[in-house]
């Protein structure tokens, strides 16, 4: 009675200091909230919830002497649709912030409109933040103007200045290759494409092209039939579409079935996974798409895309591997390692120490090289060795995604596609 | 380019004239609010979908069926849904209209949102036709759409069905009294609207990809069409659409594409202001104002 | 044997008519609970946000704003007129609001009044022209309106276009941030209530239930109607305003189409025509999205589930079933 009342408090001493220990481990939590409806955003969360358990599988993040592991929450914030919901997107992100009490928080918005009304939400609570979808460079500019308040947020994937760039150096390509030079720009009517559109029509300015016209089309546009009968009328030989949302397959199979001339070279969303070929029977030959970011195209330069792109595999099936979207998945499982790179070398969770050691990061990511400039955009460039990299393939028969741009990743040339081969 | 607009306004009228036949012949003819045309639009292409990915069906064969199930979809929501509510046409509008939010949002909360929701075209091919390529798809949808709304103004002008249909919208204890079953024949139209919503469904579907927008804006094209021409009368739809996708067609041509969403709902607007019951409309005048 | 079902009123009813209810504690309690109570709760909530945490007070004001919505689609409705487009009111208040702060650095105690006002007298004037269409053609036209404004403000890209104002200047403090709806909603609904049991309100109801007959009794029904709609903006918008400022952001999402079917439903599972009920219906309703928010979009399906059932099978709504049971009770009785 009296030795058995002994022993169980030492018993129970023993595993209230065991669970003690455990409880030590206190996890680090990482907030999600994105459009998990898109495919950007729905791959971008496997390969950040595939890099929280490769680094749990390691031990977890070094903090302050303690390993802690890492956990990551998700929300849906059906930012992708028509009538892009704001509101709705706010209040989400803002119950993940009081309910899952993040550290920080990675991959971030999918749509720019919801980045910049977001920014005031994340300065209140002081998150750090990592976005890799979201392009509109007005971002930057926001960041730089209210450099205190906007200091936590940071971005890992392409934006449409460097996606301008990029396109410029394609469209100079064509040009010098096929003697091309009248352009016609389709875009969506969001800020990260119309700003997209707007630096490549000063591009097409500066280099002699002429654009034979410049079209906006709204969320959930399913008739694109005016502007391609004035790309036949007009006679452009290049089409540029800047799209995400899937009803721009819409604008392929019309352009097709309405036999319009015109090398189609840009960004239309279902066109960039690796299953488009069977999805639209074929008829995506010849137009080149762009991957904003490498890891759905391994590149052999790039050892850790190679290993992302056959990890991804392994973990989620081939089926999804094929289906990664060409935006948001390599800078999503970037944003973990960098995140977790970042706490350790700040050796605290303090927003503001993550911050300073964020601004240092120089580390090789899937996407190559990855440092932040002042303005916190990550810097993309030609070579994986001195910055990050998207790159430009080509759909060639039978069915294959053949990068052709940049240089240090290119496996073919951009051939005009037999549909324009008299 | 003048000939491109014509013949791609002919196209995109007919589009919409058959979109709005169905929701016509319910809400115009008989009387009946369907707002959740949408819904039943993008049902019959799911199942159409359905019934070719996971069934294997052939294409002949998917297609009556999908009409078929449409059809009974709409005669069930009478008897389950509008049959306590008839006469009340406020309360019919709400509880369609809810329904028809409710399936499309089920339908984009089962994920029907990807690129890889398309039907099959009919025939594929391309014809030129005044130096404009047409393809063969859009020359079925024309044909299909012209005879369907031949076959509206013959079934409701001469067969005793279609005449009933008008009976009951007109007066509905004088046809009861005539011995025209109300119900019955209430619900016969609303399963007749959705088998046309579905037969313009699978006609137009293949041009692009089925997507829940879609639906939303099915509603507001055949609530347009209907307002414009006028409610009851199939001389309305096809004027009513012709307006309209002129309109559309010329809009994105000349000032932007980005406009021709505001030309439907403007013109909505200034037809219900001015002529609430359209330009063919007749007997609604006395009850649409005041 | 045969039965019948039987319905009287209370006996502490019968005792509360007139001076009567005055004599004795139980039936001024029996009186005055029902009211006091939800009053009192609203009003104590928020100081309660230390216990409940930060989020349900953040719940708290999205429900005062949309039962403030609610509240204005019933005094629409008290007059004839079935709405479907809630956020055109919501929407003109909140790019008036929003608008005002970033073009002339107003601070938000100005633009919300200036906000609620002019969004009023704005639908009011839009709406003029057509509130002479009845029934169906009305609530077509208050569908397409929030539409036909959103695509405009998309194409022409006035007002900030598709990305909106972001940016503006938050509300001053917590406690207005939480004070200030219930205050507004607790006004809204105790004043419409009184509205329409005064003569000013039957005159409202003549008009819904035949206003060929009263146009034939000399009154301008026009008028009648455009001050009604004129009261119901004044609600609307000052939700629209005020969520202007809570965001920080106002953009074209002001018209979308949630902010006029979760009003209208609201309306219709609490109770048409009693202002209780849309209210009652937004406290039903709005934690339960938020608390359903993990099924993502099933939550309209489960809306418009609701909605079908309540128009079908519970038209009265629930305030008017539990006003009926606390007034009456039923007992089965013989028939002779």
């Amino acid at each position: 009675m009296k030795k058995g009342g002994i022993l169980f408090a030492l018993v129970a001493l023993f595993s209230f200091i065991l669970a003690g220990g455990v409880n030590a481990a206190e996890p680090i939590v990482l907030g999600v909230p994105t459009a998990l409806g898109s495919i950007e955003g729905k791959d971008g969360w496997m390969a950040v919830q595939m890099a929280v358990e490769e680094i749990n599988a390691k031990g977890g993040v070094l903090v302050g002497g303690k390993r802690r592991p890492l956990k990551a929450y998700s929300i849906d914030t059906r930012e992708h649709e028509p009538g892009i919901p704001v509101h709705d997107a706010l209040t989400a992100v803002e119950k993940l912030i009081l309910e899952k009490k993040p550290h920080a928080i990675v991959l971030g918005a999918f749509r720019s409109e919801i980045l910049l009304a977001s920014m005031d939400l994340i300065a209140k609570y002081k998150l750090p933040y990592i976005c890799s979808i979201a392009m509109t460079p007005v971002f930057q500019k926001k960041i730089l103007q209210n450099y205190d308040q906007y200091k936590y947020m940071f971005r890992n994937c392409l934006n449409a200045v460097y996606l301008v760039k990029y396109l410029g150096q394609v469209m100079g390509f064509i040009g010098k290759e096929f003697g091309f030079n009248r352009a016609y720009l389709i875009v969506q009517d969001t800020l990260w494409a119309k700003a997209t559109g707007k630096g490549l029509q000063k591009w097409y300015e500066k280099n002699g092209w002429q654009l034979m016209g410049f079209d906006a089309y709204p969320l959930g546009a399913t008739d694109f039939s005016s502007s391609l009968i004035k790309v036949r009328a007009k006679k452009a030989q290049v089409m540029v579409p800047i799209f995400d949302m899937p009803q721009s397959g819409i604008l392929l199979k019309q352009a097709r079935s309405m036999k319009v001339p015109a090398l189609l070279c840009g960004f239309i969303s279902p066109v960039a996974p690796g299953n488009a070929w069977q999805v639209f029977e074929g008829e995506v030959e010849g137009m080149v798409n762009f991957l904003f970011e490498i890891g759905p195209i391994p590149v052999k330069a790039v050892p850790k895309s190679v290993a992302f792109n056959r990890n991804f595999g392994k973990r989620w099936g081939e089926e999804a591997r094929i289906r990664l979207s060409g935006h948001g998945p390599g800078p999503a499982y970037d944003a973990v390692y960098i995140m977790a790179d970042a706490i350790e070398r700040a050796g605290s969770l303090d927003p503001d120490a993550i911050v300073k050691a964020l601004e240092k990061t120089d580390m090789m990511g899937v996407v190559g090289r990855i440092r932040f400039a002042k303005d916190h955009q990550a810097v993309y460039g030609l070579d994986p060795k001195e910055a990050a990299i998207g790159c430009a393939f080509q759909w060639k028969k039978p069915g294959v995604r053949v990068p052709v741009f940049p240089e240090i990743v290119a496996e073919g040339k951009i051939e005009l596609p037999p549909y324009m081969k008299k | 380019m003048i000939a491109s607009i014509i013949v791609y306004g002919l196209v995109n009228s007919v589009i919409l004239a058959l979109i709005a036949i169905g929701f016509s012949l319910t809400f115009g003819i008989s009387g009946v609010a369907n707002f959740a045309y949408g819904g039943f639009y993008l049902f019959s292409g799911y199942l159409t979908w359905m019934l070719l990915k996971y069934l294997g069906l052939p294409f002949g064969l998917a297609i009556p069926v999908a009409i078929l199930a449409t059809g009974l979809l709409g005669f069930l929501t009478y008897w389950v849904i509008l049959l306590r509510v008839r006469g009340i046409v406020l309360s019919e509008v709400i509880a369609t209209f809810a329904l028809g939010v409710g399936m499309l949002e089920f339908f984009r909360w089962k994920g029907f949102v990807t690129y890889e929701f398309t039907l099959p075209y009919f025939v594929k091919g391309v014809v030129e036709i005044a130096g404009v390529p047409l393809d063969y798809q859009r020359l079925i949808i024309i044909g299909i759409g012209l005879v369907l709304v031949l076959f509206l103004y013959l079934f409701t002008h001469h067969t005793r069905i279609g005449l009933s249909f008008r009976g009951i919208a007109q007066n509905e204890r004088t046809a009861i009294s005539l011995g025209i079953e109300s119900d019955w024949t209430a619900a016969l139209s609303l399963a007749l609207g959705s088998a046309l919503a579905a037969v313009a469904a699978i006609a137009i579907l293949p041009l692009g990809i089925i997507s829940i927008n879609v639906g939303y804006d099915v509603l507001l094209i055949a609530v347009a069409v209907g307002i414009i021409g006028g409610l009851e009368s199939a001389a309305g739809i096809l004027v009513g659409s012709l307006i309209l996708g002129y309109a559309q067609v010329i809009t994105g041509m000349y000032l932007a594409p980005e406009w021709t969403m505001v030309v439907y709902l403007a013109a909505i607007v200034v037809v219900l202001a001015i002529k609430p019951s359209g330009l063919f409309g007749k007997f609604k005048e006395l009850e649409e104002r005041v | 044997m045969r039965y019948r079902k039987e319905r009287l009123d209370r006996g502490i009813k019968a005792r509360c008519e007139d001076i009567f209810a005055l004599s004795s504690w139980r039936e001024i309690l029996y009186l005055l609970l029902p009211r006091a109570v939800p009053v009192l709760g609203l009003l104590v909530f928020p100081l309660l946000k230390g216990i409940v945490g930060l989020y349900w007070e953040k719940v708290l004001v999205i429900t005062c704003a949309i039962g403030l919505l609610a509240l204005s689609w019933d005094l629409m409705a008290s007059v004839g007129l079935v709405s479907l487009g809630q956020a055109l009111f919501f929407g003109a208040g909140a790019y008036i609001a929003g608008a005002l702060n970033q073009a002339f650095g107003l601070s938000p105690l100005i633009t919300i009044p200036i906000g609620t006002l002019g969004g009023a007298l704005f639908c009011t004037l839009l709406l003029f022209p057509v509130l002479r269409l009845r029934g169906v053609y009305f609530a077509i036209i208050t569908l397409i309106l929030p539409l036909l404004f959103a695509r405009v403000i998309e194409t022409t890209k006035i007002l900030g276009g598709t990305e909106g104002m972001s940016g503006l200047s938050p509300l001053p403090g917590i406690w207005f941030e939480l004070y200030v709806p219930v205050v507004a909603l607790l006004m809204a609904l105790f004043g419409f209530r009184r509205l329409i049991n005064e003569d000013y309100g039957l005159v409202l109801q003549g008009i819904r239930d035949n206003d060929r007959a009263v146009m034939s009794g000399a009154i301008n029904i026009y008028k009648f109607k455009a001050q009604a709609v004129f009261m119901a903006g004044v609600a609307g918008a000052f939700s629209g305003a005020f969520m202007t400022h809570y965001y920080q952001f106002v953009g074209i999402p002001a018209f979308a189409m949630d902010y006029s079917i979760l009003p209208l439903t609201c309306a219709v599972l609490g109770g048409v025509g009693s202002f209780a009920g849309p209210t009652l219906g937004a406290f039903i309703l709005v934690p339960l999205s938020e608390v359903l928010r993990a099924f993502g979009t099933l939550r309209v399906v489960f809306y418009s589930a609701i909605l079908i059932i309540c128009v079908v099978g519970l038209p009265e709504g629930i305030f008017h079933y539990i006003q009926r049971k606390y007034h009456q009770f039923e007992r089965l009785v013989e028939v002779e």
